[in-house]
């Protein structure tokens, strides 16, 4: 993984000194709290429900076994004992105090890991493919490209105050673990016909109030010419996106507002126009950058290994772990393991501070010493040789982390929600937790199959409901907490926006609705359909029929 | 007017907490509570210029529960509690009858189980 | 409160203000050699101005586009971009534009809710002049201004990246 050198540790320790310092200034009155909002924000500092929350950065989800630990650190000195993994692939602690703000980001540094930009109107953290320099199916290594972005629009002096918050993903295989397609900018690896390593970018995606596909305005994109585009298309949103209205603002409204083509055009002018070369990174810096990735040491294995096999006979748990949770490796031998965080009736995305000290030291033993964070709010080990599996599941069970979920029915994208969100409506997490419950039987879930559950406290979407094959949306109806659901959205390769079921429900009827959604799938479905395929091709009415024909 | 109470979040910690005659206090039983609306909004006025200790001070409606202060608003009676998630983390780890108002008055609470108490706004 | 800070050789200076900002509808001070006129009233009297041998600066407001001076900006001798809230990230782009765009070399200057924590922010888009809005004094502003060793991306004031520095460090040449 990228390892930062004196110039990133310099940046990340400058920073701290600047917002160490603002904090005083805050504390002393010479700062206001509408000067010093933004500023905080820029820090990851946000005031809550109950509590400051500090969102912690994890570049492109990438964390080293060493900086997990200072996360468990962080979680046990300064908060309550465990942290929150976001759809952003961050992390976030939700018990922290202005006063301790800058002693954390101090620790932080001394890792490498910062909250830069992980709130505010500015780029925040690039995400990329949890599976990247793993899977056998991608084009190029998205880390490499997402390095390349964190470094360009960290403390970019033009891109600092746009009109609203701005959000890249970048993915390098044929299936989209990233929702790119639902950002600000979405970035597709590819190569041309003559086989030139490029990008097809896709701009004016999101979700929120508004939810747009985004739209393709340039298909093949030299690779080199990526940060160069990429000022491009900032500096267009930054002059002409709405500054009046911060329900408006989002580079989608823009695109849509001229046609993706005409954005496209005012693009490709601009970037005509720029000094290209002064902005593009130098072959040099890519390979420096793509070299630090390119550190892990496979062995030669065999493809098969007898000693997992063996133990997946005698262990129908670990059997159904290696089902759903281990994905295939481009290196014979090798596994990537997917651990999920979503034990039902745990809450979904949140780890305690003794469970990442373990997962880092099983990441050590098993794991190359590097973890992955998704945007599934689960963690992966990239490259974890099939021989040891059987192991490193026994050390997942021994804290509870050994839930074989993956992408089933209670492996749920929930928010925060109003339990701990100074902007929800709604809770999210007893709702997740609810429908969970419902599919705690292993044998359950897995004969449902892939069913992606996602819940949102309220419109802000950070719970990206709106790609959820079904989705669910917490709205405040004369006071009392109820929930909207859609069907059939995706925020994968196929994306699509969800369709709204029918009214919204009280919240006891949510998880019983969920069932009946599922019973109509199960009836229905024909092989090898997954319950979004089954809705593509029969559509709303037998769904709707399921769940409003009896009176609530 | 119903009564009111006047709310914010600690500038340093983050903690809610309530206004009692010209000062902080953490726990709802002790606010200060007010059924006149001018002494409510020259109250506020002098919350909201004390930006060293708090930040974005406001009024909220409460009823009274056996004598106790209980916000109307759902969201104010997790401000009051703690997160529903985590019932040993918050105010509501007290205990004690204030907790207990705000929480009966809400409803069952929530396990995590998932069984769910309804919070209503009467 | 200072009434302008300048860019001099690398430092952060206070310095007399030597335009005069006028209004719309307001005549200026006898002998005055430099004024900053709205962009409305610089259409209606800008020639005027500049045939007398004035300095003459424009203001921009966010919403009016750099291109609409092109055509004068070899003649102007400045131009002030507004902040009209802190917030509002447009004056960053129009002075990055005035500089790497049109080589404008006269003065940038920021004017509005201009503020130190924002100082190199604005000094990186090619600002060489602030009128500040925080009371904050010149010692202030010059720490602000060095408070970042390195700097990782290019921008109108053609600090060495970080890419750079790394290629200069590692002795195997000059970036592509």
């Amino acid at each position: 993984m990228y390892r930062y050198d004196a110039i990133d540790a310099a940046l990340l320790a400058d920073r701290a000194t600047e917002f160490r310092g603002q904090v005083a200034r805050r504390l002393s009155g010479e700062l206001s709290e509408d000067h010093f909002k933004p500023l905080r924000l820029m820090n990851g500092l946000y005031l809550q429900l109950h509590a400051y929350m500090l969102r912690v950065a994890i570049p492109y989800g990438v964390l080293s076994a060493d900086q997990l630990r200072r996360l468990a650190f962080i979680a046990r000195r300064f908060d309550k004992g465990f942290g929150h993994f976001t759809t952003r692939t961050n992390i976030q602690f939700n018990w922290i105090k202005l006063a301790d703000a800058p002693d954390i980001l101090d620790s932080l540094a001394e890792v490498g890991l910062h909250a830069i930009q992980t709130s505010g109107n500015c780029i925040r953290n690039t995400t990329a493919d949890p599976y990247a320099g793993a899977t056998a199916e991608e084009i190029d290594d998205p880390r490499v490209w997402s390095e390349a972005i964190r470094q360009w629009s960290t403390f970019h002096p033009e891109f600092t105050y746009l009109p609203r918050k701005f959000k890249i993903a970048v993915t390098g295989a044929a299936k989209d673990r990233t929702a790119a397609k639902v950002h600000d900018i979405g970035l597709k690896l590819r190569r041309s016909r003559d086989g030139e390593l490029g990008f097809e970018v896709m701009v004016g995606g999101g979700m929120g109030r508004t939810p747009y596909l985004g739209q393709t305005i340039r298909e093949h994109l030299p690779a080199r010419h990526l940060l160069s585009y990429l000022t491009a298309i900032l500096r267009t949103y930054n002059r002409l996106g709405r500054r009046d209205n911060s329900y408006k603002a989002r580079i989608k409204i823009l695109v849509a507002s001229l046609g993706a083509e005409a954005f496209g055009r005012a693009v490709e002018a601009e970037w005509a126009e720029l000094d290209q070369a002064s902005i593009d990174l130098p072959d040099l810096e890519l390979a420096r950058i793509r070299a630090d990735f390119n550190d892990v040491a496979f062995q030669d294995l065999a493809p098969v290994s007898v000693a997992l096999n063996a133990a997946k006979a005698a262990d129908p748990s670990l059997a159904r772990f290696v089902r759903n949770n281990v994905a295939a490796h481009k290196v014979a031998g090798y596994g990537i393991v997917n651990i999920s965080l979503k034990a039902p009736g745990d809450v979904p995305g949140d780890c305690t501070a003794d469970q990442m000290d373990a997962i880092a030291d099983l990441a050590d033993a098993y794991g190359a010493g590097e973890i992955r964070v998704t945007h599934a709010q689960n963690l992966v080990l990239p490259h974890v040789k099939l021989d040891d599996v059987a192991a490193l599941h026994a050390g997942l069970k021994e804290i509870g982390l050994a839930t074989a979920n993956i992408d089933l029915a209670s492996d749920i994208i929930a928010c925060p929600g109003l339990d701990f969100c100074a902007l929800a409506n709604a809770r999210a997490i007893p709702i997740a937790q609810a429908i969970a419950a419902r599919f705690a039987d292993p044998a359950t879930a897995e004969s449902v199959g892939e069913l992606k559950i996602k819940i949102s406290g309220c419109i802000n979407a950070c719970g990206d409901h709106h790609v959820g094959h079904i989705g669910i949306l917490g709205v405040d109806k004369k006071g009392e907490e109820y929930y909207q659901l859609t069907l059939g959205g995706s925020g994968a390769e196929d994306a699509s926006l969800g369709d709204v079921l029918g009214p919204a429900l009280s919240a006891d009827r949510v998880a019983p609705s969920v069932d009946q959604l599922v019973d109509v799938y199960l009836r229905e479905r024909s092989p090898g359909e997954r319950f979004l395929d089954t809705y593509r091709r029969v559509g709303l009415n037998p769904f709707k029929a399921a769940v409003y024909a009896e009176a609530v | 007017m119903t009564e009111a109470v006047i709310t914010a979040n600690s500038l340093l910690e983050g903690d809610v907490v309530f206004w009692a005659g010209g000062g902080w206090v953490e726990a709802l039983a002790d606010a200060e509570r007010f059924d006149d609306a001018s002494a409510l909004d020259a109250a506020l006025q002098t919350a909201k210029g004390q930006v060293t200790t708090v930040v974005d001070a406001y009024a909220i409606d409460i009823i009274d529960e056996r004598g106790q202060p209980v916000p109307t608003s759902y969201r104010e009676r997790i401000r009051a509690l703690g997160p529903t998630t985590h019932l040993d983390h918050g105010k509501q780890a007290l205990g004690g009858p204030s907790i207990e108002a705000i929480a009966a008055h809400a409803g069952a609470g929530v396990r995590s189980s998932g069984r769910l108490g309804l919070i209503r706004r009467k | 409160m200072p009434k302008l800070f300048k860019i001099e050789d690398d430092q952060v200076v206070a310095r007399d203000d030597p335009f005069q900002t006028l209004a719309d509808d307001e005549a200026p001070s006898a002998g005055s050699g430099a004024v900053i006129l709205s962009f409305a009233r610089f259409q209606r009297e800008g020639e005027a101005w500049l045939s007398q041998g004035v300095r003459v600066g424009v203001r921009l407001e966010p919403d009016q586009p750099v291109e609409g001076l092109a055509y004068d900006l070899p003649r102007l001798a400045l131009v002030a971009l507004a902040f009209p809230k802190f917030r509002d990230g447009r004056a960053y782009s129009a002075a990055s534009l005035l500089r790497e765009r049109y080589k404008f070399a006269g003065e940038v200057r920021a004017v509005g809710d201009v503020l130190r924590d924002q100082a190199l922010l604005m000094l990186r888009c090619g600002f060489d002049a602030f009128e500040p809005a925080d009371g904050a004094t010149v010692d202030d502003w010059s720490k602000a201004l060095h408070r970042f060793r390195h700097v990782y991306q290019a921008a109108a004031d053609r600090r060495q990246p970080a890419f750079a520095e790394r290629a200069a460090a590692s002795g195997i040449g000059a970036p592509a």
